[in-house]
């Protein structure tokens, strides 16, 4: 970060004072709850945000007890990660995931895993938000909530939507864009008919912008994903209104504290202004999106790793005065492994001490009318519209991302945060300042480098439970889901029926990538179950 | 004077390829040859890669423990295709302890997190050199 500019470069003035803010109040913010939303989405509740940390590790049953541990803690809504083959759409017994079952989050591939996953988790009752893939998640709610004898209707939390990014940067799922975009679109429309309180859509800025994206590059790939992803469900014949009031947006927070703020009020601003302006939304609730976030794990080092929970004390601080509505910390081991035990409750506790002894949510809003503030905001929000265009200008964005357009850009933006950090342009303590040898950097440091180990036995576990299915009906519903995406029909009622016959979502994945006319297993390993010829 | 071949990767299901890129441009930077093959590698792949391209060192970049269960394996596929490439791993996830392991079952040079780039550099100009009289 040069001196006395954001990240995202723009400079700043060492004062800021009357005459560096102007405009209409109620056209650029509006009163918290009021269009544009600038302030926040509802009025002042002094309720402050859901308070979560990332969780899901080894098998289902593993996870549960984590998540009991951190109930106990006083979570008050869940956030559930895949291991990377299930982040990828890939099951446990797949040759290429086998030293990575149930490392860096939980190994979920079947319906009987989330039975487990979330036994004893009162479903009408806590927010469970998970980043693995969502039309599954979505699934095997749907199916708990009514074997749990709860209404669909009353479920809340979030699943990701990521059809633009995530082949390109993370957790690919080696399909073809449309059929990605599909999926989403579907799991979307059919959340907003079944579960109207669950957000099917959430907007993941914060995966992607961990490939060095600064605060303008990521909310601006955000508002491209968004517009396209929008603009397909009206193009089905939906009414603007039957969804919006479910899209959720999910972003990083970095270390540049006054940026972050302004890059949080100036989304809520362009998000209002878009639902309404271009895509006629009239319901207030269509334009006030809830912004959640997982504070940035590249902000944090391995070196001197106790650093670590001052940088997501400093973020936590940030969001509280930007007001979201959700928030995870990444926590001091992030830099090796998914939240230990320990790392679980210093997240924890540090949000409920800046959630219940600085006062921190006693005002809403603080920063509104700040000369400083509201030009930041202004400032970062004509650069993300900007850049918003100027994507939109090269092209269709969806051929943008066939063509490798926004895998050459992250490869540039991962290039260039390197070098940042390389050159000291981008300061980390511990790291490139403030070292210390080895030897004496020990604080922390056993409990951040335990290893989870990865689960062969589930590995061979899975590959019995493929035997001992019904494969009669098995095969039926594979059939039908495979009829099914040659039609324009919603895939969610197949891929239930799919999923309560036994299916994995490896093999689900793989019959909509066959009937796509793509390769059932893209890594060339696996035959399907319906054999070559369909 | 043939430029340094080195071969760039990412193994398994790790997906995290800042770092690899990020050494991937540095090597390049420096007149290097850079081959990069991106993520999802095996031990083959990266064998067959390394004899394709004709690299002069192998560059592993890791995010995830699975490369405590691939370099070795690794190194047995190079030593049953007679191929003497060194390999050097590179990671944040990479302790001092699992370095140490990994040196002893053969890879040629480790850098974990907060390494100096410039180290880095001229230990693969070593290998790259060291491959090429040996």
């Amino acid at each position: 970060m040069k001196e006395n500019s954001t990240r995202s470069g723009i400079n700043l003035s060492p004062v800021y004072g009357p005459s560096d803010s102007n405009g209409d109040y109620s056209k650029r913010f509006g009163n918290p709850g009021e269009y544009p939303f600038t302030r926040g989405t509802r009025a002042y509740s002094g309720r402050g945000w859901i308070q979560r940390e990332l969780s899901g590790e080894g098998d289902p049953k593993r996870s549960n007890e984590q998540f009991k541990y951190l109930m106990t803690l006083g979570q008050t809504g869940l956030d559930v990660i895949g291991d990377s083959p299930t982040m990828s759409l890939m099951d446990p017994d797949h040759p290429l995931a086998q030293y990575t079952v149930g490392t860096q989050g939980v190994s979920l591939c079947r319906h009987d895993d989330y039975r487990e996953l979330l036994d004893g988790i009162p479903l009408d009752q806590m927010s469970i938000s998970s980043s693995s893939p969502s039309m599954f998640m979505v699934a095997s709610l749907y199916l708990l909530a009514k074997e749990r004898g709860v209404s669909p209707g009353v479920l809340r939390g979030s699943v990701i939507e990521w059809p633009f990014y995530s082949e390109h940067c993370s957790y690919a799922y080696k399909m073809a864009f449309d059929l990605h975009l599909r999926m989403s679109c579907d799991v979307i429309e059919f959340c907003s008919r079944e579960m109207p309180k669950f957000h099917g859509y959430l907007e993941d800025t914060y995966f992607f912008s961990e490939a060095g994206l600064n605060a303008v590059e990521e909310a601006a790939l955000g508002f491209v994903e968004i517009r396209h992803i929008v603009r397909t469900l009206l193009a089905r014949g939906l009414d603007i209104d039957s969804f919006a009031p479910r899209i959720a947006i999910l972003t990083n927070c970095s270390m540049d504290f006054y940026e972050e703020i302004a890059k949080i009020r100036a989304m809520r601003r362009i998000f209002a202004r878009m639902m309404k302006e271009e895509f006629g939304a009239k319901d207030p609730r269509s334009q006030a999106v809830n912004i959640a976030v997982h504070t940035s794990g590249l902000s944090l080092t391995t070196e001197q790793p106790a650093n670590n929970i001052v940088r997501g004390a400093v973020q936590t601080v940030a969001l509280g005065l930007a007001g979201v509505s959700a928030l995870e910390i990444s926590t001091f081991d992030e830099g090796y492994r998914t939240p230990s035990k320990e790392a679980h409750l210093v997240g924890l506790r540090t949000q409920q001490v800046i959630d219940l002894e600085t006062n921190i949510n006693s005002v809403q809003d603080p920063f509104g009318g700040s000369w400083f503030m509201e030009s930041l905001t202004d400032e970062v929000e004509a650069r993300i519209l900007d850049m918003v265009n100027d994507i939109e200008s090269r092209g269709d964005p969806a051929e943008l991302v066939s063509s490798g357009y926004f895998k050459q850009f992250f490869h540039g933006t991962m290039g260039r945060y390197h070098r940042q950090v390389h050159d000291g342009d981008v300061l980390k303590v511990g790291m490139n300042v403030h070292q210390m040898p080895a030897e004496q950097d020990t604080l922390l440091r056993d409990i951040s480098e335990e290893k989870i180990e990865p689960l062969f036995d589930r590995v061979k576990e899975i590959s019995a439970y493929r035997e001992r299915r019904d494969q009669k009906p098995l095969l039926d519903s594979f059939q039908r889901l495979h009829d099914v995406v040659q039609t324009d029909e919603n895939m969610l009622d197949a891929v239930l029926e799919c999923t309560l016959a036994g299916a994995t979502m490896g093999e689900i994945a793989g019959i909509l990538r066959q009937a796509w006319g793509t390769p059932y297993d893209p890594y060339g390993h696996l035959e399907s179950p319906l054999g070559r010829t369909q | 004077m043939k430029p340094i071949r080195v071969l760039v990767g990412v193994l398994g299901m790790d997906q995290h390829e800042l770092g690899a890129i990020g050494i991937a441009r540095m090597l390049r930077d420096q007149g290097m040859e850079v081959i990069y093959t991106g993520c999802f590698n095996t031990p083959e792949t990266i064998v067959q890669a390394a004899m394709q391209e004709d690299a002069d060192v192998i560059g592993i970049s890791s995010h995830s423990w699975e490369y405590l269960y691939y370099t070795p394996e690794l190194l047995d596929l190079l030593k049953q295709n007679d191929l003497d490439v060194p390999v050097v791993l590179g990671g944040s996830v990479i302790t001092d302890e699992d370095a140490g392991k990994m040196l002893d079952k053969g890879v040629a040079a480790v850098f974990g997190s907060g390494s100096i780039v410039t180290d880095m550099i001229e230990t693969v100009r070593n290998l790259a050199d060291g491959a090429a009289t040996s």
